[in-house]
């Protein structure tokens, strides 16, 4: 095509080419990324001291019960201990396959492990990464069955408020396939049901219609999209 | 300095909303100019009478695609970190699809009643409280639907990612299907350019 062809052109066809030209260009450059990392010291001590890294197992817990879908929840366990028990919604991914996981940026991800520790350095790999939305699950698996599965019956001196707090939870446990426990006595050892995962195959079904939704749910997400 | 600066904190919620209400007002006076405050041009899209609309939000779309991806390509757009909307694909079928009865029906999308209304239109204003009561409704029959509004949830998905091919690829494509739609769009008019006065008579 001569020069004096592509003056004749309209406005319109030449931004047609144009755009034809970038998207041969975009083509030609396949999908670009970004892979440097840095890290911000300080940025990174200031989340953990400020403790802002964290989902406790109670709001975790309201999250699912409600069927809120906006978070993965990473279970960064074996596959044998994800076979045997996981917490609903839970994927099964290995610290060593976060690297190559499909994982988005702009997803709230939450980390659970046994007890914490692994969490925590996936979550300090995936901050390293730029993943501004990562979370641990305090505590782990360990607080989760504690608190959520398999819930503390309240001492007879409980206040009002904290039956009704423990009736709410009640309901939960069974939501979760648990159910409420007796309370370790002073000196006594812990419960030793507390801390068993329920059998895996009755593992409860997540059914968001109908679940009834524990008022006090946890604060939402920051809003986005339009 | 590296975008989306909300997303990096580097906007605050003020600062933000500022940015919105500049972009949203930038966004009317486009709609504006391109003839998107009367409803008569708004509904000869669906009449293919007028392309505008389709021309307008294509040309939009060609334009947004091709500067985040090369914004992305030389680093200044973190395009992991930007927003796409989760897919739920049949409550969002359901949904385009009453969008678009009530776009024929009323003559304009919630954004162009908008800004129909602020050049005085008496039929966007009556759009607009018609949104309104739609929120409501949605929002006291939300129990009832709320199954459904939830069901077939796929995630947040793109294009490279269904398809299994390079964003770039992709890129090229959507310019492709673009610029075949714009020369379609001109063959359609002027096929349906007389259709109107036949129907009258």
């Amino acid at each position: 095509m001569s020069f004096l062809q592509l003056a004749r052109l309209s406005g319109n066809q030449k931004l047609a080419l144009v755009a034809i030209a970038l998207g041969l260009g975009a083509l030609a450059l396949g999908s670009p990324r970004s892979g440097r990392v840095t890290i911000d010291e300080r940025e990174l001590a200031a989340i953990v001291e400020g403790e802002v890294d964290h989902v406790t197992p109670d709001e975790l817990a309201d999250w699912i019960v409600a069927g809120k879908q906006d978070f993965r929840l990473i279970d960064l366990r074996s596959v044998a201990e994800y076979a045997e028990y996981h917490i609903p919604q839970a994927e099964n991914l290995a610290i060593t396959a976060l690297a190559d996981s499909d994982l988005a940026r702009n997803e709230k991800i939450v980390l659970y492990s046994a007890e914490g520790i692994h969490s925590a350095q996936a979550w300090f790999l995936l901050r390293a990464k730029k993943f501004p939305a990562a979370y641990i699950l305090l505590g782990g698996l360990k607080q989760w069955t504690e608190q959520v599965v398999f819930p503390e019956t309240p001492a007879e001196s409980a206040t009002p408020a904290e039956r009704i707090d423990f009736a709410r939870s009640a309901e939960r446990a069974r939501f979760f396939g648990g159910a409420p426990r007796a309370a370790a006595g002073p000196g006594s050892a812990p419960v030793a049901a507390g801390l068993v995962a329920p059998v895996a195959p009755t593992l409860p079904k997540v059914a968001p219609p109908t679940a009834p939704t524990p008022a006090g749910a946890a604060a939402k997400k920051k809003k986005e999209g339009c | 300095m590296n975008a989306p600066f909300f997303k990096f904190g580097l906007f605050g919620d003020e600062v933000s909303l500022i940015v919105a209400c500049a972009i949203g007002i930038g966004f009317g006076f486009f709609l504006e100019q391109a003839g998107f405050g009367s409803a008569r041009k708004l509904t000869d899209q669906f009449y293919f009478k007028d392309m505008a609309v389709f021309r307008v939000m294509f040309t939009a779309i060609v334009t947004a695609m091709l500067g985040l991806f090369y914004l992305g390509a030389v680093g200044w757009v973190d395009l992991s970190l930007v927003y796409v909307t989760p897919t739920y694909l049949w409550p969002q079928i359901v949904g385009g699809l009453l969008l678009g009865v009530g776009f024929i029906v009323g003559g304009y999308c919630p954004g162009t009643s908008v800004v129909a209304m602020s050049t005085g239109k008496v039929d966007a204003v009556v759009n607009i409280v018609g949104i309104f009561v739609g929120v409501l409704v949605i929002g006291e029959a939300w129990p009832a639907i709320e199954g459904f509004a939830n069901s077939s949830a796929l995630g947040r998905l793109t294009l490279p990612e269904v398809f299994h091919l390079p964003m770039g690829l992709v890129v090229f494509l959507v310019v492709l299907m673009a610029v075949g739609g714009f020369w379609g769009a001109g063959v359609l008019e002027r096929r349906f350019a007389d259709r109107p006065a036949k129907e009258d008579q």
